[in-house]
């Protein structure tokens, strides 16, 4: 399978105010919440980032999705680099995650119109698309309904729809079932796995050891900013079960630290 | 451009769609004119003199000259005795007479006599209630009649003899100097106060609901996004400003009781005047939504943005004040450069009708290169995580 997005030497520094220092009882004025993340996704596969709370899975997710910018490495992302050229890049993902919301003064269907031209689509496409991805979620029901008044679970329908207006051929999800009730999560596990079957890539970050059991092929580990692992899932779980695997790592990593 | 044209219809659908928010820009205007017609009502209640009323002006020890003139300035004096004093005093706190004038004995004698070197003048003595302002006006036009009468006396020339109308300005002159001082202060705040309103929210509200993030991962150029908020918000606090603008002028001869109505006529202004006018206001509006705009978009949160607006607003105030003092507007062209200050004296001039078309076009050009800078600056942070996402 071909190389669809690859990610070299991905590094960001965000800088620690002095009450952060002191909290974390350290004199380093920087944290490296992503240090040279490097690992490629295939044309087809769903690719997990798997790790802790804190441990650099957004940081790279947004590297990825041009919000923030790398300090060294870059990406490419179906043959546009995320440094020279951002919009193209966004041109060709979809990207969720809890930080993006949605004006709550407007209603889902004029939302998805909005995207629909800030995407360039015509009209044609966009009403088939609203068509399909409205009854597939069911937001026919709550389509004019402004989103002040909708529940989390239609909120998080409607960012998913929209984020996928163009059928971009990469989508990219930060942690896409946190938060949701059981039925919502299980129609976006189901929307990733028909993506997949669609021949798309998804990338996500996840901390929930099943998602990844449940959807990956491949997957990579991070901790505190390091990509400690990046396999197949069958390569990484051929020993023992993928959590015992990375309670090893992470005794591993934390326990080369002077703390 | 397709873009930018989306951000501004998504803008407009938003502002346009939402009864409060269009509730929360009339309401100001509402405000404005309710409370100068209420304000005008009061103070004209309170210090205009009934004009029908008839003044009780009483004086004891009258002197014939006194009384021949009176008339000529809308007074009658009824005479009374020494022993009414007392009793005059008491009406007049009671507000049943006006005003109580005690002339010495044989005062038209006494003043033809008077010599500085051989003693003091004649006294006159006079009582009113300076809160009633009947007795007041009696006060006032009898003080005119006895400084007429006193330089009658020693007359060494004369002033104006026989000339009706030495004032050589001509309505248009009045209307366009009172408008001159007024106008550019009153159209810097109203234009600023709705920029203000508008703009803290398109911005830093969206900012921090995190609905802004949608659009920056949405393919999007940063510039197109940084245009499109200026330019709605410039049109949609122009909107709002002409509301308030025309409140304040519909409510300004309620305010000055009526007295406005006739000199403050806009016909005086030539369809020139009108584009250079528009021009100007158009131009200066881009820069402050720019101005705002970069403040709001480096705050956190609507209120952050609201007090770090506040010393603008101040600024953009004391600016718009310049422009009523300093003898009508600038001539030299170097002003005109100023930010803000040189779109006052722009303004000031246009209303005065007197001014420089090459100073006006310079005011807009320079004005609109500093806000294409604020527009620059303004796509700078919007590319800026620090900017965006700081918490």
């Amino acid at each position: 399978m071909s190389v669809i997005l690859k990610a070299e030497g991905l590094t960001k520094t965000f800088r620690l105010s002095a009450k952060q220092q002191k909290l974390q009882n350290t004199k380093k004025k920087t944290i490296t919440a992503a240090d040279h993340i490097s690992f490629e996704a295939h044309e087809g596969e769903i690719f997990g980032l798997l790790g802790p709370n804190g441990a650099g899975k957004t940081t790279v997710l947004r590297m990825l999705a041009t919000l923030i910018k790398a300090d060294s490495g870059d990406a490419i992302v179906d043959g546009s680099s995320i440094k020279t050229d951002p919009e193209g890049v966004r041109s060709k993902i979809g990207f969720l995650t809890s930080e993006l919301k949605l004006e709550d003064f407007f209603t889902p269907n004029y939302l998805f119109d909005f995207f629909a031209k800030i995407h360039h689509l015509t009209p044609e496409v966009r009403d088939k698309r609203k068509k399909e991805l409205f009854d597939k979620f069911g937001i026919n029901k709550f389509a004019e309904v402004k989103v002040v008044n909708c529940s989390t679970g239609m909120k998080q329908r409607t960012s998913l729809v929209i984020s996928v207006i163009h059928d971009p051929n990469i989508v990219i999800f930060d942690e896409p079932t946190n938060g949701l009730d059981v039925i919502t999560a299980k129609v976006v596990t189901d929307f990733l796995m028909e993506q997949k079957a669609l021949g798309k890539t998804v990338v996500l970050s996840t901390h929930i050891f099943s998602l990844v059991e449940k959807l990956c092929d491949r997957a990579g580990i991070i901790i505190d900013g390091k990509m400690i692992v990046c396999d197949s899932l069958a390569n990484i779980t051929a020993e023992k079960p993928l959590e015992d695997v990375f309670f090893d790592l992470y005794a591993e990593a934390k326990g080369g630290e002077e703390q | 451009m397709k873009n930018i044209i989306t951000i501004i219809s998504k803008e407009f659908t938003r502002f346009f769609t939402d009864k409060r928010m269009i509730l929360m820009t009339v309401l100001p205007a509402i405000m404005i004119y309710a409370v100068y017609t209420f304000m005008g009502t009061l103070m004209g209640d309170m210090f205009s003199p009934d004009e029908d009323h008839a003044s009780q002006i009483f004086a004891v020890n009258t002197p014939a000259s006194i009384v021949q003139s009176a008339p000529m300035f809308g007074l009658t004096i009824q005479s009374a005795g020494a022993n009414e004093i007392d009793i005059i005093k008491e009406n007049i706190i009671n507000n049943e007479a006006d005003l109580l004038i005690i002339f010495p004995q044989n005062f038209d004698e006494l003043v033809g006599e008077f010599d500085s070197r051989t003693g003091p003048a004649p006294n006159v003595e006079m009582y009113f209630k300076s809160t009633e302002p009947n007795s007041q006006e009696a006060y006032f036009m009898m003080t005119a009649l006895l400084d007429a009468y006193k330089s009658s006396l020693v007359t060494l020339f004369d002033i104006n003899r026989g000339v009706e109308n030495p004032d050589l300005a001509t309505p248009e002159n009045v209307a366009a100097m009172l408008i001159s001082m007024l106008m550019p202060m009153l159209l810097m705040i109203v234009l600023f106060s709705g920029v203000m309103g508008l703009a803290l929210e398109s911005i830093t509200g969206e900012k921090e609901r995190g609905t802004i993030a949608t659009l920056l991962v949405s393919p999007l150029k940063r510039r197109e996004l940084a245009i499109g908020k200026i330019l709605s918000l410039a049109v949609l606090s122009f909107l709002s400003g002409i509301v308030t603008a025309a409140a304040t002028i519909l409510a300004l001869p309620n305010l000055m009781g009526g007295a406005a109505e006739d000199s403050i006529n806009v016909d005086i202004y030539s369809a020139t005047d009108y584009i250079l006018l528009a021009l100007i206001i158009l131009t200066t509006l881009l820069l402050m939504v720019a101005m705002v705009s970069i403040v709001s978009a480096y705050a956190k949160t609507v209120k952050e943005a609201g007090q770090a607006t506040t010393p603008l607003m101040i600024l953009v105030m004391l600016v718009g004040v310049s422009g009523m003092f300093g003898g009508g507007a600038q001539t030299e062209m170097i002003y005109f450069f100023i930010p803000l200050y040189g779109s006052v004296q722009s303004m000031s001039g246009i209303f005065s009708l007197d001014y420089s078309v090459v100073n006006v076009l310079i005011a807009c050009i320079s004005t609109l290169v500093y806000a294409s800078i604020g527009g620059f600056v303004l796509t700078k942070m919007f590319n800026s995580e620090k900017v965006m996402f700081s918490r």
